[in-house]
């Protein structure tokens, strides 16, 4: 365990990366410095990774712990971060030169950013399910500013309804934390992952599933799970591009995380019966049938996008629900989306900067205004939406196959037509965007070499992922997904 | 006997209380203010005047002070003050006094709309819309007082409060007392809720159901409000000076001192607070409501 | 030791009702720091026989966060923001203390079906807890502006605190600092929002902010 020390490393770097930010004058220095600490973070993260992959789990002191699941998402979350941070610069290379983006909106940005990583390092690597919820909490307030970084009337209603409805819901999340702790009345260390995961066979299981309602509600509300995701195509749809892309590549994912460290202990608590995987998939199909009904009537794009991520969170649920391999999918499912999603918002973000709206009938003949970024949303889209050869086709599969093998018949077919309509609907309004010819505006500036590589790494990796499976991620995959599945 | 003498006392020393709210308010005016004794003059004075009757009233108006006052002395008949029990006192009898309270009103606002007067009129409909609430708060705090005490009398109950029942339900009388003190401030037509100076038609509540009174019948009126302002204020001062020695004088004692103390708060509080918009008063109305269903939920819990 | 705690109940039931039932956004703003006062007390008259430094911590802390600090800033904010100070409710003052008192006798049943294993708590904190919880929650909904429903959230809060007290007794230290750190960055962030929203519309009236929809 000569590691632990990576642990704290991990989280107190973020946060001493905020004092420059406060000092630095120019925006474009500030952005690239937060690339610099978020590279710098990925770096520490791929350590402490490497650590958990030899020994298992990592520990540092009585609140610091990483086993194979909160790795993973480690992993997933340093993805998504070095993606949109490095990405930033670039989408606001106008706001800066119109001087819309000041040195102060730069000093902000910068540290809201870094705290929303040190918030979310601190979710993951929380033994202490108290300290779980705090990071939580902390990552709704520290995000809620970032999304009135363009001052409009609408993002500022965005962020007020972010604020509230994600606050009271979490504080829902707070109050099932509690319940949890109350049925463990008497055991040692009542909030502590690691001491409730073994003590509970002896907690008291009605407090216990009480308990896991108010967090499914709570966390819910911040993953986007329906019905409880009517601030998430709000949000969405105002924040700027890597803003965007952050909350549905990974924020959304961590709330669901937290739910994933529950699920053990309540199905240990009530002898493996599966009540709290019925409740994940039926919340998942619900969000998958809901996410449908809006995509199909659909105008803006980011909400679309905002839409989709609701799908696939519903779809990660429903894996979690069905268990066995639908776990592995749902981890693997996470991981995919990560990518596609984050992808699509930036490349939205650009087009919609191109155009001057989001709405997808006045956006047409993306691919020839700016075919990177045209052909990134196609691709991202398709992909998505679990078109053949891409990773995410393969996490459905998946998990359509293990709702065959639960023989989960109206789960299923809820399902299979829930994607239906999603793929339909989704890739009707997107083709009438990328193809057709553009309206007459100046031609869109030339990517630059980081922006082609910020597109085609993640659009290769969802390729590879579709093809290939490494054996290392596998395995990576396959323990977390054993964390959450009862392995004890 | 003792509760001869008490009752006595009351019947006699009731206009006094008026008095000291009066003297309490001139002091904090910066006035000297009236004479203590200065509602005996007026009795006195009213008394020895003729009645004048506006033709186009009937006997219901001639009727309303005598039934009022009648009736709050017979309610003074049930009221156990100073560790004194009532002879009438019956099971029961808590919603009999009750119930005297809302006749008197109600003779009071019929002489008041038998003027046919569009002022009365005014008068008489508030009255009615804001007893109408704080009824509720006084029979729900009663209905607590009985449960806390196990008792159906008004005797009863204030036997069965005494000291050592505030260590053990405190919060709960708190509650009822402060629902009791709006409905005395209410019933005696007080600041926050009427203010009994005042004859701006426009705001006042009770005194402009009594306008066309004179003589000796509004000397009824008068009378029989001081005597409404003790029964309630005997009430108040048997819940919050819970005293129950036995000793006549100790606790005849402390039941005056609690009066007297009483007279003074509502002055204090005539002279620190505005009166409530009118709009405003159901609200606090329905606050001592909600005080007193508070109280009964924790009692019957 | 018991009746300290059932007064401070009563009075935490008293403070909810009044919030329902006042009009001036500036005393519902007193109310609920007086509310946060008595929360914060209570931890003290729980722990009456030993009173160990980090409790007394706590306690301070929270009364000076919730009782002092919290009302300053959003007394602050409703300064710079210069709109009227009425509550202007969508469910009227008189109903809602009615909806207030329903409220509070369904917390009661709740209260008594409701068994916590090992809860060694008097048996009102319980209720009054959730009754609280409930408020939070009707505030929010039943309020226009921005600041009643960051009042109401703070009610909420205070409820779940209270619940906390019951239920587990002994959170550790890091957890309620992080706790009262995440209300206290989540009433600052609120504040500002509600600024930014007076500066842009001239109110503050959440229900008119109905942009975004589909």
């Amino acid at each position: 365990m000569s590691e632990g020390w990576l642990l704290w490393a991990l989280l107190g770097w973020p946060v001493a990366g905020i004092l420059p930010c406060l000092a630095l004058r120019s925006p474009r220095v500030n952005l690239g410095w937060t690339s610099c600490v978020v590279v710098a973070q990925a770096l520490l993260a791929s350590a402490v990774i490497r650590a958990v992959w030899i020994a298992g789990s990592l520990r540092m002191g009585p609140v610091l712990f990483v086993d194979a699941l909160s790795a993973f998402h480690l992993g997933v979350m340093m993805i998504v971060f070095v993606t949109s941070t490095l990405f930033a610069p670039s989408y606001f290379r106008h706001a800066i030169e119109s001087g819309e983006f000041t040195p102060w909106g730069a000093r902000r940005y910068a540290a809201l950013w870094l705290g929303a990583l040190a918030a979310m390092t601190l979710v993951l690597l929380s033994d202490n399910l108290g300290l779980m919820w705090v990071g939580v909490e902390a990552t709704t307030l520290l995000t809620a500013m970032l999304i009135y970084v363009h001052r409009t009337p609408a993002s500022l209603e965005a962020m007020w309804k972010y604020l509230l409805i994600c606050s009271v819901g979490v504080a829902f999340a707070f109050m099932g934390t509690l319940l949890v702790a109350a049925a463990g009345r008497g055991t040692q260390d009542a909030l502590t992952w690691t001491h409730v995961r073994k003590a509970a066979g002896m907690l008291d299981a009605n407090t216990l599933k009480l308990g896991f309602l108010f967090l499914l509600v709570g966390y819910g509300t911040k993953a986007g799970l329906a019905p409880m995701h009517s601030w998430l195509p709000d949000a969405h749809s105002q924040a700027p591009a890597p803003v965007s892309g952050l909350f549905s590549g990974f924020m959304l994912s961590a709330a669901l995380y937290c739910i994933m460290r529950y699920v053990p202990i309540v199905e240990a608590a009530t002898g493996g019966t599966g009540w709290s995987l019925r409740l994940l998939t039926f919340f998942g199909v619900a969000s998958i049938l809901v996410a449908g009904a809006f995509i199909v009537s659909q105008r803006d794009v980011k909400r679309l996008l905002a839409y989709s991520s609701v799908e696939h969170l519903g779809i990660v649920a429903l894996g979690i629900g069905l268990g066995k391999v639908g776990l592995f999918a749902a981890l693997f499912h996470t991981l995919n989306h990560a990518l596609g999603k984050t992808l699509a918002f930036l490349c939205a973000g650009r087009l919609g900067q191109h155009y001057g709206t989001y709405d997808m009938t006045r956006m047409q003949g993306a691919l020839r205004a700016s075919p990177l970024w045209g052909a990134g949303l196609m691709i991202c889209v398709l992909a998505l939406l679990g078109a053949a050869p891409f990773g995410v086709f393969v996490s459905e599969f998946l998990i359509v196959k293990a709702a065959v093998e639960a023989r989960a018949t109206w789960t299923l077919v809820l399902l299979l037509t829930g994607l239906a309509i999603i793929f339909i609907g989704a890739l009707r309004h997107v083709i009438g965007v990328v193809y057709g010819l553009p309206p007459a505006t100046p031609a869109a500036r030339r990517p630059g070499p980081v922006e082609v590589v910020l597109v085609v790494l993640p659009l290769a990796a969802l390729l590879v992922l579709g093809l290939w499976m490494p054996d290392g991620l596998r395995r990576a995959i396959e323990e977390a997904a054993a964390v959450v599945g009862g392995k004890p | 006997m003792r509760w001869g003498i008490q009752a006595a006392l009351g019947m006699l020393l009731a206009p006094l209380l008026l008095g000291v709210i009066t003297r309490t308010k001139a002091f904090f005016a910066g006035r000297c203010g009236a004479p203590l004794l200065q509602p005996y003059y007026d009795l006195a004075k009213l008394l020895g005047k003729g009645a004048v009757y506006s033709r186009t009233t009937s006997w219901v108006f001639r009727a309303g002070p005598v039934v009022g006052l009648a009736a709050m002395l017979m309610a003074l008949a049930f009221m156990p003050a100073g560790g004194a029990v009532s002879p009438f006192a019956f099971a029961g009898d808590m919603l009999f006094v009750a119930g005297l309270l809302g006749l008197t009103r109600f003779f009071t606002i019929l002489a008041a709309l038998d003027t046919g007067s569009a002022f009365e009129g005014m008068g008489a409909s508030r009255e009615a819309q804001f007893s109408a609430l704080a009824e509720p708060a006084l029979l729900l705090g009663l209905a607590v007082l009985a449960k806390q005490s196990g008792e159906l009398s008004l005797s009863g109950v204030m036997q069965g409060i005494s000291a050592s029942s505030w260590g053990v339900v405190g919060p709960e009388l708190v509650l009822v007392s402060a629902a009791l003190l709006i409905v005395f401030l209410t019933e005696n037509a007080r600041i926050p809720v009427d203010d009994p100076n005042t004859h701006l038609e426009l705001t006042m509540i009770h005194e402009v159901m009594v306008l066309d009174h004179g003589g000796p019948d509004f000397a009824f009126i008068l009378y029989g409000s001081a005597i409404k302002l003790w029964i309630l204020g005997t009430l108040l001062v048997g819940l919050l000076v819970p005293v129950r020695t036995g000793n006549a004088w100790i606790d005849g004692g402390a039941f005056a001192g609690g009066m007297l103390a009483l007279s003074v708060t509502t002055g204090v509080i005539e002279s620190t607070m505005a009166r409530l918009r009118l709009v405003r008063v159901p609200h606090l109305l329905v606050g001592a409501i909600a005080l007193s269903t508070l109280a009964l939920i924790l009692v019957l819990r | 030791m018991s009746l300290l705690i059932e007064s401070a109940m009563v009075l935490l039931v008293l403070t909810n009702l009044t919030l329902l039932g006042l009009s001036r956004l500036r005393s519902c703003i007193r109310v609920v720091a007086v509310q946060g006062i008595v929360l914060g007390l209570l931890p003290l008259a729980a722990h009456a026989d030993d009173l160990a430094p980090r409790i007394i911590l706590l306690a301070g802390g929270t009364v000076a966060l919730k009782g002092f600090v919290f009302p300053w800033m959003l007394l602050r904010a409703l300064r710079v923001a210069n709109v009227r100070h009425e509550v202007e409710p969508i469910v009227g003052y008189t109903l809602s203390i009615v909806i207030g008192i329903a409220g509070f006798g369904m917390s009661l049943w709740v209260g008594s079906r409701l068994t916590i294993p090992g809860a060694a708590a008097p048996p009102l904190v319980l209720p009054v807890a959730l009754f609280t919880i409930l408020v939070g929650l009707f505030v929010i909904v039943s309020r226009r502006k921005a600041l009643t429903q960051v009042l109401g959230y703070l009610v909420l809060e205070n409820g779940m605190y209270a619940f906390g007290i019951v239920l587990v007794g002994e959170i550790p230290m890091l957890v309620e600092l992080g706790v009262l750190l995440d209300v206290f960055v989540a009433v600052l962030v609120m504040g500002i929002a509600i600024y930014h929203i007076s500066r842009e519309y001239d109110h503050i009236d959440v229900d008119e902010l109905d942009a975004l929809r589909g």
